[in-house]
């Protein structure tokens, strides 16, 4: 009893302390109880859910200790070639950045957050030769290191949960975040992608294929674009006078891919002269009441249709509008890749195998110079060309020499995306201080360090939420797997009741509007408190990850990191700049573990912007302490005040 | 089509009856005694924008199915030619509020561009300029706030609602002129209310703490993205207690208003959009995507028409009948057309050969068509206007530097809405 008092009494202090809305309760609740029993332990705001660290179920592949010493080698060439060109240019190096500024970037950098106190105090305290590298290596075997790389995904692949409104893609979601779990090789993986057929929850890969369901043509020009750096959208229409594709080369290649059929075809169990769907639906609606019949049941059957095929024989013609001499209108097309040649051992397989083995070979230069142009930019802040899916003659790359070798890289890793960014991460160009560089100045950059960047909105959000709570998983995006059993209908069997039944469970588990009401259980004033790769997507317009940037994932690439008023309105005043004072925070409760305010002060300034505070810091925190009725209000004030200052939302 | 011709007397005469008889009815005593139209009055005193309502059809909206309705060809689709009360003037069927008040509308049907990407067309659309690397073209709110200034000290002059997604924004120019953001016009600006516990003296020692710590970190850096940053948490620091937040409510609005608007994301935008605009607002861009119909156009396009056609329809009358439609310019664009032929789906793909946009308001003529596409809506056959003249009318309308060169801080001179003319045509 004696102990529990102790203890409250020093959460008291801190609830003053903080000195937010929680706050203001604590003494009138307290007095009211006065005279009578301790009062009772102050209820948190914050769902059960997140309140109790968990470890995330996910098995992550890991990096093999062994290959370290080839990694650091391929480092080296990687620094050398950096380091050439800046001697070419007359330019230096940055110096290494110190442990602090690395800390914190590779944190987000790599497991998408800043990092927690503990881990922060963990590492600033190691004096190990290796911290650097066994840093990077224990991230790139978390499931945050799994979460990250599925945001950035998830914004080139323009990841949602419905495409349209009758496909249900989300075990193609959770393919992507598996994908990147086991550290599937780059070149299956999108082989997988290219060629898969059935269901999403039968074979998840076709999600890749549906997201342009209905739309032959942008599917081709996306695909081109995401995969190979290659911006052949023009000629769809017309031969443009500047660019090299032609209207009848983008054709040539679209007849490759023109025989992937979305929906099941007639001859399918249960479909014979009529969409099995359409039968069941109609059947359904001479059983309700106004012939409504239930969404789920609507959503159910029409999900159903969707399975992805390839046709044999499909015949592409050219437009009926073609305009130019060296085709007629409405003419057949045969297929032909933009460049190179269809791999020998693929010459067999349907075009759109054909196809997939073309993109992916390893003689497809563009294949492989595209994904370590992507990745090149994440972590550089700045790609070797730029934009990074428009290779083209006016557009050059700012190191030949280097694109080169980490292409050659990683095509001789066979693919490792993993490798591939532990590479770039023991390079001593990636430790070294960051440099501001102005993508508008026309100038190109050589790589003297990162470029400083503002945190994406996922690396935002899953910060603040770092602060927050203590479990920021409470949940995991379905698989498919799990959906399998719910939604899988077959036609030749299925009836209206056994329809039915499917789909009151199916309302009950991830029929979309109930799926997201299920989550509010793990949210604080509306918002739900998971990792962002988590959160169904899009998000709302107005959610703070939107308001920070994160895409509609209707543009490859939509994200972006510019400021707007919004942001800074969330920061002063939104919920989840506040989520973290509440009383069973993960900061409020590492700060009441601590029991004198300088290491309270020092924990804030770690926990926030992953360093202890400088002189100056300090005299200021002094001077906030001296004026400010209790040292827990100050601290709430500098916690605030660190949130909002630039450098907590920029990456050094 | 055969569009008869006619006198401008006669042109003027149906201009007075359609503006008296249109646009005043739904707010009786509010009819303003004077016309509405430049051409309705007797001297020329049509001021120039001050204000710039700019709609933006976000997916590519298809002409043939709204103001470039076609007959007798199989491109035509499903749409019918309806008449409006200007005659000679022809809507898609699905715009009968809008044909009763084609009086105060100026129709361009002879837009096209060479980009059939929905990125490079906004872009271009936007900023008068293709997209580059190496700069970032202001879009034309931004440049009506450097150029005439704010009219509400206290407020920013631009905004975007609804999706903002690659917006170019505030391009090369200073970051406090981007567009604010509105995410959903119904929830308003969000966060500007401090929390209960917080007083604003309490909010200003946190501030001023704020820049304490983050002294170190700006002193070694020279970046425009901080730099921004900076502008805008004092431009965030300024609404924080300001008494014209209460603009961003439109709960306000008596239940009729609220509801004539339709209570959907556009007429929402639209109102909210009105009032940005009584409290001095410069420029506010309503984006209002959907309109990418690969598939099944004809059952996603009903509901897209009926709310721009209730929500524009009701924003002019609304802007009329508190006598800012003298001063406030409404753009409707897009950032190409859909293509003639139908596809397989039942839809229309990309095509920037030949699209249509409206012009209504401040500064403009009314009442016409200017341009025409061909038989099938393709291609234009009479008088093309390109993205850098439809700007530029834009800019002229609100009085804006036509022919200076501004310059970038690479040194790059760059004009308000390119380098093409006004269309002279289309200005009141």
């Amino acid at each position: 009893m004696t102990f529990l008092r102790v203890k409250l009494s020093t959460l008291f202090g801190c609830l003053i302390v903080f000195g937010f809305f929680a706050v203001l309760s604590v003494p009138a609740h307290a007095q009211a109880r006065k005279g009578k029993k301790p009062p009772a332990k102050p209820k948190s705001k914050l769902p059960e859910s997140v309140r109790k660290r968990a470890p995330v179920a996910m098995k992550v592949a890991p990096v093999s200790t062994s290959s370290r010493p080839a990694v650091q080698r391929a480092a080296g060439e990687l620094d050398s070639l950096v380091e050439l060109k800046l001697l070419d240019e007359d330019q230096e190096p940055n110096e290494l950045a110190s442990d602090e500024i690395f800390l914190r970037r590779v944190y987000l950098d790599v497991a998408g957050r800043i990092p927690t106190l503990k881990e922060a105090t963990q590492f600033l305290a190691s004096s190990s030769e290796t911290r650097r590298e066994d840093l990077i290596d224990k991230l790139l075997g978390s499931p945050d290191y799994v979460s990250n790389m599925y945001n950035f995904w998830a914004d080139v692949l323009r990841l949602v949960e419905r495409p349209q409104a009758n496909i249900v893609a989300d075990p193609y979601l959770g393919y992507v975040k598996d994908s990147i779990r086991i550290n599937k090789k780059y070149h299956q993986w999108v082989y997988e992608m290219l060629t898969a057929d059935g269901k999403t929850w039968e074979n998840p890969a076709v999600g890749f294929q549906l997201r342009d369901d209905g739309m032959p043509l942008p599917y081709v020009d996306n695909t081109v674009r995401i995969l190979l750096g290659t911006q052949i959208g023009c000629a769809q229409c017309h031969d443009h006078p500047f660019d090299q594709w032609t209207q009848y080369q983008f054709y040539e290649l679209a007849a490759y891919t023109n025989g992937i059929r979305t929906r099941i075809q007639r001859g399918s169990p249960g479909y014979t002269k009529q969409n099995p769907a359409n039968l069941l639906i109609n059947e359904a609606r001479t059983k309700h009441d106004k012939g409504r019949v239930p969404g789920e049941f609507q959503r159910i059957a029409r999900a159903n249709t969707y399975s992805v095929s390839e046709v044999k024989n499909a015949v592409m013609r050219l437009p009926h509008d073609y305009a130019y001499e060296d085709a007629k209108p409405k003419e057949v097309v045969k297929p032909a890749v933009l460049w190179g040649k269809v791999p020998t051992k693929a010459r067999n397989g349907s075009p759109r195998e054909q196809f997939a083995a073309w993109v992916t070979s390893d003689d497809n230069p563009q294949f492989s110079k595209t994904i370590v142009n992507r990745l090149w930019k994440r972590f550089m802040g700045v790609g070797l060309v730029e934009p990074i899916d428009d290779f083209r003659d006016e557009h050059p790359c700012m190191n030949e020499p280097l694109l080169e070798f980490l292409s050659k890289q990683m095509v001789r890793n066979n693919y490792d995306l993993k490798e591939f960014i532990r590479t770039i991460l023991y390079s001593r160009t990636y430790q070294r201080e960051s440099a501001d560089y102005e993508a508008t100045s026309g100038e190109p950059y050589y790589f003297p360090g990162p470029a400083l960047r503002r945190m994406t909105a996922e690396q935002v959000w899953d910060s603040l939420l770092t602060l927050a709570v203590h479990n920021p998983w409470p949940f995991q995006r379905p698989t498919a797997a799990e959906m399998a059993p719910v939604l899988n209908l077959d036609f030749g069997t299925a009836t209206y009741s056994s329809v039915k039944s499917k789909s009151e469970q199916f309302a009950k588990t991830y029929f979309m509007n109930p799926y997201k009401r299920s989550l509010n259980q793990h949210a604080y004033q509306g918002n739900v408190l998971c990792r962002a790769s988590e959160l169904p997507s899009p998000v709302p317009a107005d959610h703070f990850l939107r308001q920070f940037g994160q895409g509609d994932r209707e543009t490859i690439n939509g994200g972006q990191q510019d400021a707007t008023v919004p942001q800074i309105l969330a920061m002063f005043n939104g919920p989840i700049t506040h989520v973290m004072t509440e009383f069973g925070s993960a900061l409020y409760d590492n700060l009441v573990a601590l029991d004198n305010t300088g290491d309270r002060r020092d924990a804030v300034f770690l926990s926030v912007l992953g360093r202890k505070p400088t002189a100056a810091d300090r005299r200021a925190a002094a001077s906030e302490f001296s004026r400010t009725e209790t040292d827990g209000k100050a601290l709430g004030n500098i916690a605030w005040g660190l949130l909002n200052t630039r450098e907590f939302l920029f990456i050094q | 089509m055969p569009r008869p011709e006619f006198a401008p007397e006669q042109r003027r005469d149906f201009m007075k009856t359609i503006a008296k008889q249109t646009l005043g009815v739904s707010f009786a005593g509010s009819v303003a005694s004077q016309g509405l139209f430049g051409e309705a009055q007797a001297a020329p005193i049509v001021g120039k924008a001050k204000h710039i309502i700019y709609l933006f059809m976000d997916g590519a909206m298809t002409h043939l199915d709204t103001f470039d309705p076609k007959v007798g060809v199989e491109e035509a689709g499903e749409t019918k030619p309806i008449q409006t009360r200007v005659p000679g003037i022809q809507f898609g069927d699905r715009f009968p509020k809008l044909s009763y008040l084609a009086g105060a509308i100026a129709v361009v049907r002879s837009l096209s561009t060479e980009t059939g990407a929905h990125d490079k067309g906004k872009y271009l659309m936007r900023t008068s300029y293709k997209q580059l690397n190496s700069i970032q073209h202001p879009a034309m709110g931004a440049w009506m706030v450097s150029e005439a200034g704010r009219l509400n000290k206290e407020l920013p002059g631009n905004y975007v609602i609804g999706g903002s997604n690659r917006h170019p924004g505030a391009g090369f120019l200073p970051p406090s002129l981007s567009p604010v953001p509105i995410a959903n016009a119904s929830a308003g600006l969000q966060n500007t209310n401090l929390p209960k516990y917080l007083t604003p003296e309490f909010f200003n020692r946190r501030l001023s703490l704020a820049s304490k710590f983050d002294q170190n970190f700006q002193s070694r850096r020279s970046n425009s993205r901080i730099e921004a940053y900076n502008q805008l948490y004092g431009e965030a620091r300024r609404l924080i207690g300001s008494e014209h937040l209460k603009v961003f409510n439109i709960k306000e609005e008596p239940k009729p208003i609220q509801d004539a608007y339709g209570s959907n994301q556009l007429g929402q935008a639209c109102l909210l959009a009105r009032r940005l605009v009584e409290s001095g607002a410069r420029f506010i861009e309503v984006n209002y995507g959907g309109w990418d119909m690969h598939q099944d156009l004809y059952t996603k396009l009903d509901e897209r028409a009926a709310n721009v056609d209730n929500a524009v329809g009701n924003l002019l009358r609304d802007l009329h009948s508190k006598g800012l439609l003298d001063e406030t310019l409404v753009v409707l664009t897009t950032e190409f057309g859909r293509k003639p032929k139908m596809n397989v789906n039942g839809g229309r793909d990309h095509h920037p050969g030949a699209f249509s946009s409206l012009l209504m308001g401040a500064g403009i003529k009314g009442g016409q068509v200017y341009g025409e596409s061909d038989k099938q809506g393709f291609s234009v056959a009479k008088d093309h206007v390109s993205v850098s003249e439809f700007n530029k009318t834009i800019a002229a309308a609100a009085g804006l530097p036509l022919e200076e060169e501004r310059y970038a801080p690479n040194g790059r001179p760059f004009k308000i809405g390119g380098d093409g003319d006004p269309i002279k045509a289309l200005l009141a």
